[in-house]
């Protein structure tokens, strides 16, 4: 479903170059769970973001669905990602200006032939407990329904894929709980979703795992020793790790 | 066939637009003045220049002769109505209908009327020979196939009275037999009499009224000369102002000058103010622009991460400033119109011009230049947040929090 090949993004900020993505493999099959953990700066973000097709590498290429996504138009990657790729954000991302049942029909504005509609809006808020909140707009949500919101919102086009960038960095833990079921939910039912998060305690909601760090994607550790774990040279991932 | 989707675009602009009240209402204020300021302009230039068309091919001449003294009083009384007396001798008149080229001649005195139940001000009385008057016939709205005969008047359509009622000049009861229509000149605030009718109101003034009128014997105010078909007119005024000295003749283009005179201050002053607002408004949204720019490049980040292409983002802000553009445009003319409908006898004294308001067609033409002003200036003012938004790197604002 996703192939990710020697994929590199270095950032240029006047003379000098930050390597954000070095040299980085993955496989994403269809129905997986893939959780990327890794610090602040180890590059996994801009991982997502290149899966997303948000930003270009600078080396290496990334085939969504057989497509390489680096030879597209901003037309053609716009028009993949509003049918195949549903995001969530670290922050709710709602749009102010409209209403929550609005927010979530936003997308299929993008999609040619979208299966979006009031009713499979309404289903979906429904199924992620917010649907008595319809009418409402983001400003009147508390912080666990607007990310609920949002996966609704990122599952209105029936993506094949659902990106989740730190989607419960700024929730308390309850609630953390709450969504990652909510994630769990979604995957048994066969969205395949591509997660980073820097919390190792949502480790074994992956079905495979993978640490960054800086820049290069790692081989994991157990989850017993997670917390202790600090990567090697010798843990970098090479193309054979690869499936 | 797929089916018609649940949230349209023009929905989301709506949204964007109702939903941020305080910043939209200043930047549709901005629009509404650009446009309301260069529309008011154009619809008083126009309504002047309709009023004058009007006017001057209503009046029938080609010329009119005055005393040279009285050369402006004249413009002004043809004008602006503004009431005036003055006279030369009646001998003038008869050498002017012996010229060679003119067709017709018809002599006027002017009388300037004291108080009047009609009006609010003295008014122009105007005493014509209906044998010889080619121009009042017509004018005619009401009553047109009226004969002006003995203490009859037509009054101008600023003159309150109806056809069948009475007026008192100098003492004198007077008819209303006819109303003439509107020319946004000075015959409007005219009233037309016969010579007889005049003389015996002058006549009688020293008994019934407070102050006595004075026609000398003999004499006109002005001559009404229509040339014959081929014939200059200006070689006619030339050969008039030869044949009989003390004359001024004042020709229609003549009255264009002094409009255009009187009406380039005014343009100027509003020509003026049209500018100073653009170049106000202009910065104004521009700030408004940026602040608008800044503010939603995570929105629109947003909307890139959902799906949505560059040209879907930049056609979403062009249609939102345009709308904007097109909502503060509409208000801005309706209001100016408005007002100036209104105020338009207001308007048409202090500025002494002559006004009426100008045909659907040129109201059309000018509403929609005025209109096509703003949408310039919206557009104009879109094309940095455009810019900036779409030079920004997404994920790298949406990341930024």
């Amino acid at each position: 479903m996703i192939k990710v090949s020697g994929v590199t993004k270095t950032f240029r900020t006047g003379s000098s170059e930050i390597q954000a993505v070095d040299d980085v493999h993955l496989a994403v099959q269809p129905g997986e769970f893939i959780l990327i953990f890794g610090r602040s700066g180890s590059g996994k973000s801009t991982l997502l973001g290149m899966l997303a097709g948000l930003i270009r590498p600078t080396n290496g290429e990334i085939r969504i669905n057989g497509v390489d996504i680096g030879n597209l138009s901003d037309d053609k990657i716009s028009e993949l990602r509003a049918k195949e790729i549903g995001f969530v954000f670290q922050f709710s991302g709602l749009l102010p200006t409209v209403t929550v049942l609005e927010n979530v029909l936003v997308p299929t504005l993008f999609c040619k032939n979208s299966p979006g509609s009031r009713s499979r809006a309404l289903e979906l808020l429904k199924k992620v407990g917010v649907s008595d909140r319809a009418d409402a707009y983001p400003r009147t949500l508390s912080s666990g329904e607007m990310k609920r919101v949002a996966i609704a919102r990122a599952l209105i086009n029936g993506p094949s894929l659902l990106i989740a960038d730190e989607p419960t960095g700024d929730l308390d833990v309850d609630t953390e709980i709450e969504i990652m079921e909510l994630f769990r939910q979604l995957n048994c039912e066969g969205t395949t979703i591509v997660m980073v998060t820097h919390n190792p305690d949502l480790i074994h909601y992956g079905t495979q795992t993978y640490c960054m760090d800086r820049g290069k994607m790692v081989k994991r550790p157990e989850s017993s020793s997670f917390n202790k774990w600090e990567p090697g040279p010798d843990t970098h991932l090479k193309p054979k790790d690869v499936p | 066939m797929s089916k018609p989707p649940d949230f349209r675009f023009f929905s989301l602009i709506v949204r964007n637009l109702t939903n941020r009240p305080y910043r939209n209402i200043a930047t549709v204020f901005a629009f509404a003045i650009i446009a309301g300021t260069f529309f008011s302009s154009q619809y008083l230039m126009s309504g002047a220049q309709q009023s004058l068309d009007t006017g001057i091919s209503r009046m029938g001449a080609d010329i009119l002769v005055v005393p040279e003294d009285y050369a402006g009083a004249g413009q002004t009384v043809i004008l602006s109505g503004t009431p005036s007396s003055f006279f030369f001798a009646d001998s003038g008149f008869e050498k002017i209908s012996r010229i060679h080229g003119v067709a017709k001649a018809s002599p006027q005195i002017y009388i300037a009327t004291l108080f009047a139940s009609c009006c609010a001000a003295p008014v122009q009385m105007i005493a014509i020979d209906p044998e010889r008057d080619f121009t009042i016939s017509t004018w005619l709205k009401k009553n047109p196939e009226v004969k002006i005969g003995k203490d009859d008047i037509i009054i101008g359509s600023a003159i309150i009275q109806d056809v069948g009622k009475d007026l008192m000049f100098y003492g004198h009861t007077f008819h209303v037999v006819g109303v003439l229509e509107q020319t946004g000149m000075g015959v409007d605030n005219a009233v037309f009499t016969r010579f007889e009718d005049a003389y015996v109101m002058a006549a009688e003034s020293g008994e019934k009224a407070v102050k006595k009128l004075t026609i000398p014997e003999g004499m006109v105010s002005a001559v009404l000369v229509k040339v014959d078909p081929g014939t200059s007119p200006a070689a006619v005024a030339s050969e008039i102002m030869t044949q009989v000295p003390g004359t001024k003749v004042i020709m229609s283009n003549g009255l264009l000058n002094a409009v255009s005179g009187q009406l380039g201050a005014t343009t100027r002053i509003l020509y003026s103010a049209s500018l100073a607002v653009t170049i106000v408004s202009i910065p104004l949204l521009g700030l408004i622009s940026v602040m608008v720019a800044h503010e939603r490049k995570k929105e629109v980040s947003i909307l890139r991460a959902l799906g949505a292409s560059k040209s879907f983002v930049v056609r979403l802000m062009l249609a939102e400033s345009f709308s904007l553009a097109i909502i503060g445009g509409f208000i801005g003319i309706g209001a100016s119109a408005g007002i100036l409908m209104i105020y338009q006898d207001f308007i048409r004294i202090t500025l002494k011009i002559p006004f009426i308001i100008p045909s659907p067609t040129a109201m059309l033409v000018q509403g929609g230049s005025a209109l096509l002003l703003s949408i310039v200036i919206g557009g104009i003012a879109s094309l940095y947040p455009v810019f900036l938004i779409t030079r920004s790197a997404p994920y790298e604002t949406i990341r930024g929090g």
